[in-house]
């Protein structure tokens, strides 16, 4: 039987959509998809507008600040790697643009997070010195 | 949309082991064969395969030549646990329209820890979720789950009782892994694993597969007299997916379910065999199917009995929460669980007026969301 790979933490592999998302995440900004035909803001990045299907869309800065929707703390973890972090307190932030947004919680107090809790965006370094994390705060 | 000419002929199970040497592939073959060899069908009358998995090799023609069949329609029914039930509607249309007249259906695994599970990257969960330490399905049904105790009170004592039920269920099956009484003090003592899932709120993985066999009215009445027909099913993938605030505790199931009792009323059906990758998500379809309220099922579940002998029978088999979760067998199990039942063969928990049955399926997470697939059927026996 194959010994089981040793992996490390993953990394996004940066694609033609989402590029401006992590250069914006490297220099502290966190960046939004807004459809220049209907308006909509969207999160996840896509190559299309989930509501016109419009196709030309612009990046805007959010303002880095949401509310906690739910939150879990996550004690095994899907890779390995991140075992040694855990407990990991993943988050659903609602930004205040109106998207979700899937992220870990870090930093003074997270402990004592409940429903509903004001966070704010902060950009956590990885082993690539390309690539910063948006993580949330407590507020 | 009711269907008119379309029955369920046969079902195989392979034995669930916790690991196993032998192939997915050995798996197929083995729950195949069996299906064939309970309905008295020859190989050569197999005009359609679908094949449901998230191992490899996962291509229907790859699969069909390992097995040496010749055939008229294949299909990857790769919905994730929402497979099951879509490959039925799927060969159900084609027999409709005259393509086949038989068709066998097979989702499994072969589960081993220690080879790396590998899936086609989809990008916005390697690159939004993986990268954060996520715990996978365990820490998407706990965002749900905290969401809905927290919103309508529903307690870990209420989604216990499910848990219990199925365990009891799984007593007299012989395929369930889990076949010792569960308590309540065992759920709520169980390991924790992504607050506030525990242990025994989520499915085991495992080894095995699920078949099933769906003819034409026609060949069916060739086949058996223990005649089992496809009424009415309906799907909906990625429900809310173009709303940025999605409420989570909600699943496509409810338009589902709407489709559905257009065609059977909700009062008509004798026993659920509902997805059940964790207790909550049985939870939430017994309200998305409204039999219930929005926010009631907690309460609902305290009022009615699900065991095989109860009032409002769900799992009849144990489910994947005591069977075991063999990959996307785990679409199937319900569905074959569904036949047993109507054809009275479910020895030891047979439900004792089994006319009809609603299966559902439910698969795939996406972002900040809830599922990505799910799907519903019902299943009922006529002379």
């Amino acid at each position: 039987m194959a010994e089981a790979t040793r992996t490390a933490r993953s990394l996004p592999k940066i694609n033609p959509v989402d590029r401006p998302y992590w250069e914006g995440a490297a220099a502290g900004r966190l960046l939004l998809q807004r459809c220049n035909r209907c308006g909509k803001v969207q999160f996840f990045p896509r190559p299309v507008c989930v509501e016109c299907f419009g196709g030309d869309l612009a990046w805007i800065q959010a303002k880095g600040s949401g509310t906690i929707h739910s939150f879990t703390w996550v004690r095994v973890p899907r890779n390995p790697a991140f075992k040694d972090e855990t407990p990991i307190c993943y988050v659903n932030v609602i930004l205040d643009e109106g998207v979700i947004m899937e992220s870990r919680l870090v930093g003074a107090g997270c402990e004592r997070v409940k429903l509903g809790d004001r966070v704010r965006v902060a950009f956590q370094e990885t082993s690539s010195p390309e690539i910063k994390l948006p993580v949330f705060e407590l507020a | 949309m009711r269907r008119r000419k379309v029955c369920f002929v046969s079902y195989g199970s392979t034995e669930y082991s916790r690991k196993s040497e032998a192939s997915v592939l050995t798996h197929y073959a083995d729950a195949i064969r069996q299906a064939l060899e309970r309905a008295g069908i020859s190989k050569k009358e197999i005009q359609g395969l679908s094949i449901t998995t998230q191992a490899s090799p996962d291509f229907s023609p790859h699969v069909a030549e390992q097995l040496g069949l010749e055939l008229d329609w294949v299909l990857n029914g790769d919905y994730g646990g929402a497979g099951g039930v879509m490959s039925v509607r799927r060969a159900a249309d084609a027999i409709e329209a005259g393509h086949i007249d038989l068709a066998v259906l097979v989702g499994g695994n072969s589960f081993d820890r220690s080879t790396p599970h590998q899936r086609p990257l989809e990008y916005q969960r390697a690159n939004y979720v993986d990268v954060y330490g996520y715990g996978g399905p365990n820490s998407l049904m706990a965002l749900i789950q905290r969401l809905h105790m927290e919103r309508f009170g529903t307690t870990l004592e209420q989604l216990g009782r499910i848990a219990i039920a199925q365990r009891e269920n799984a007593l007299n099956n012989p395929q369930a892994l889990f076949r010792q009484p569960m308590t309540m003090k065992d759920y709520l003592e169980s390991r924790m694993i992504s607050d506030p899932i525990r242990l025994f709120d989520c499915v085991m993985p495992c080894s095995g597969a699920e078949c099933v066999v769906l003819a034409s009215e026609e060949k069916a009445r060739s086949i058996t007299d223990k005649l089992v027909y496809l009424v009415t099913d309906a799907e909906k993938v990625h429900y809310q997916v173009a709303e940025m605030i999605p409420d989570k505790t909600t699943f496509g199931i409810k338009v589902v379910g709407e489709r559905l009792f257009r065609e059977v009323r909700r009062e008509e059906i004798d026993l659920f065999e509902i997805y059940d990758d964790y207790p909550i998500a049985v939870l939430i379809q017994i309200e998305d199917l409204g039999y219930c309220a929005k926010g009631e099922g907690g309460r609902f579940v305290e009022g009615h009995d699900l065991t095989w002998h109860g009032d409002f029978p769900v799992n009849t088999g144990g489910g994947q929460l005591s069977v075991g979760q063999a990959g996307l067998a785990g679409g199937f199990l319900h569905i074959v669980e569904a036949l047993r039942q109507l054809r009275g063969e479910a020895e030891g928990h047979q439900v004792k007026k089994a006319e009809r049955a609603l299966v559902t399926g439910i698969g795939w997470l996406n972002y900040g969301r809830n599922l990505g697939t799910t799907a519903g059927l019902i299943m009922e026996r006529r002379q």
